[in-house]
């Protein structure tokens, strides 16, 4: 037999593996603590990003600022964010929520730049011929209009902060699903890695498949919006 | 106070600085001179994070092979030349692959069906699972990190040549098939221009995902390579030797990007006008921010 457990395990042992995880609890703990960190990761990736696609969104000076910044910082390889937060912060909850913050935040400044230029000027206008100061346009027009574009940057950006979080538990984590990976390859267990692997994977697909479902319901306003 | 500045704006407007540095130009620089700024205050902040000039420097004597901590000249490009093997081996044995199965899932929809569940958790897959498994099955060597970029960069040129192959209007094929056409002519100029620019994207992909591929497998499963390099800093706790390795690797796929992929997709779009246009807008690959999520990093 070429194929046994050093090379490659059957289905069904990788399903009793997936099993032994869930049976003990591990599953849960460590998938909400990843979730968790990567759901905190985008919170400062907004509380950045909406400020950065707002200016760049606003004036062309503030897009020429940022354009170079936020567009490499997307295509900088995972590992070095992984390794950066990890430096910055040791072993901790704080490096995995770091290096998602980076790697999500240009996807929620460009869409939310895009939604800034596509606010409805006419309303704008309309808005201060009517005696609305700054403060109420920015409230009830520009805000909920670029809401969606801040909630589009999540699920788009999700599929890569999700791997990214676990790249930077494999490297320097106490727990969550990236020190589990890390856990079963030190003890050589392509087994156990197949298991975490393929629950990382499902746990992935159904959080987007949520996100999708979720943007559709809490944004349906805005077909209307548009179909009118 | 209000007066006076609304007074002085045309006046500073006119001013040859001020308007050098109000250009796109000058917001660009004065962005860079920002980011070395924040640099060199986290620097100062964070004990473990090493200064700019410090990192610039290890860089310099990296390169160069001064004196500093048993570096010998020439062990730069040693590593170097290393890293580029396995990268463009993998890429080029991950994109035939990857253009033969994306043809074949685009021409064919009982193989579409039959594989699109498969490619779909292909997708999601990090490159740190196939870093790690070929690390497992083949110790330490060439062989990981060449495999674990044929393995992570084969799906995304998949999926791309696949749309492609889809676009080719079935009319044109119809119409092409009806007046009898020769299967090479239709190959030729029907099936080649609607491919090419979903190669090109696949390419620009494949790159991105393979460097990152690469990096990450020679970090577990190699003994030479600027992967391995990088981890040998990173394990000394030099970190002005991490950072200024991800300051390479980065400069890499830029400049690989800038000078290399996107010129030669403009080229390849010449005789079309709005697609060359759609390239420059739409940025990395004119994928938009949709397809440029389900990148694998």
């Amino acid at each position: 037999m070429i194929l046994d457990q050093f090379t490659l395990p059957g289905p069904v042992k990788v399903w009793q593996a997936i099993w032994e995880i869930l049976k003990s609890g591990a599953f849960f703990d460590d998938f909400q603590i990843s979730i968790t960190k990567t759901f905190m990761g985008f919170g400062i990736a907004a509380l950045f990003g909406v400020p950065i696609g707002f200016l760049m969104g606003r004036t062309g000076y503030w897009k020429a600022f940022f354009h170079d910044g936020v567009v490499g910082a997307g295509s900088v390889p995972g590992i070095v964010y992984a390794i950066m937060a990890l430096v910055i912060f040791g072993i901790g909850f704080q490096g995995p929520v770091l290096a998602v913050g980076l790697i999500s935040m240009p996807f929620i400044a460009l869409n939310v730049a895009e939604g800034i230029e596509g606010v409805d000027q006419d309303l704008v206008r309309m808005s201060s011929a009517y005696g609305r100061n700054e403060r109420q346009v920015l409230r009830h027009v520009t805000a909920p209009s670029i809401l969606p574009f801040v909630f589009a940057g999540v699920r788009l950006s999700f599929a890569i902060a999700w791997k990214v979080e676990a790249l930077t538990e494999v490297f320097g984590s106490s727990n969550g699903v990236g020190f589990q990976i890390r856990f079963a390859f030190q003890g050589f267990s392509i087994t156990r890695v197949l298991a975490w692997t393929l629950m990382f994977i499902f746990v992935l697909l159904v959080i987007e498949r949520i996100l999708a479902v979720l943007e559709r319901r809490l944004f349906r306003w805005r077909t209307w919006e548009q179909a009118a | 106070m209000s007066t006076a500045a609304t007074l002085d704006r045309p006046r500073l407007r006119r001013n040859p600085v001020v308007r050098a540095l109000l250009s796109t130009w000058g917001a660009r620089l004065t962005s860079y001179v920002a980011f070395l700024v924040a640099w060199q205050l986290l620097a100062w902040y964070v004990d473990r994070v090493p200064e700019p000039w410090e990192t610039f420097d290890f860089i310099w004597r990296e390169i160069s092979g001064g004196s500093h901590g048993g570096v010998r000249p020439g062990e730069f490009w040693e590593h170097f030349s290393a890293t580029l093997g396995r990268f463009s081996i993998g890429l080029s044995i991950g994109f035939v692959v990857g253009t033969v199965l994306g043809i074949a899932l685009g021409s064919s929809m009982f193989l579409r069906a039959l594989l699109s569940d498969m490619l779909l958790v292909l997708l999601a897959l990090p490159a740190i699972i196939w870093a790690f498994l070929t690390t497992m099955w083949f110790g330490l060597g060439w062989e990981a990190p060449v495999y674990t970029v044929i393995l992570s960069a084969a799906p995304f040129v998949a999926v791309n040549v696949a749309q492609g192959v889809r676009s080719v209007s079935p009319d044109l094929h119809r119409m092409s098939e009806a007046y009898g056409v020769p299967r090479n002519r239709r190959m030729r100029s029907l099936l080649l221009p609607a491919v090419t620019g979903y190669l090109f994207t696949g390419l620009r992909f494949g790159v991105i995902i393979s460097w990152n591929a690469v990096l990450l497998a020679e970090w577990f499963g190699a003994v030479d390579g600027v992967g391995w390099r990088a981890r040998l800093w990173y394990d000394a706790a030099r970190y002005r030797g991490f950072l200024g390795w991800a300051i390479i690797f980065i400069a890499f796929i830029f400049l690989l990007d800038g000078l290399v992929l996107s010129p030669l997709q403009r080229r390849a779009f010449r005789w079309r006008k709005s697609a060359a246009a759609d390239v420059e807008t739409e940025g990395l690959g004119g994928f938009d921010a949709e397809e440029l999520s389900t990148m694998g990093l």
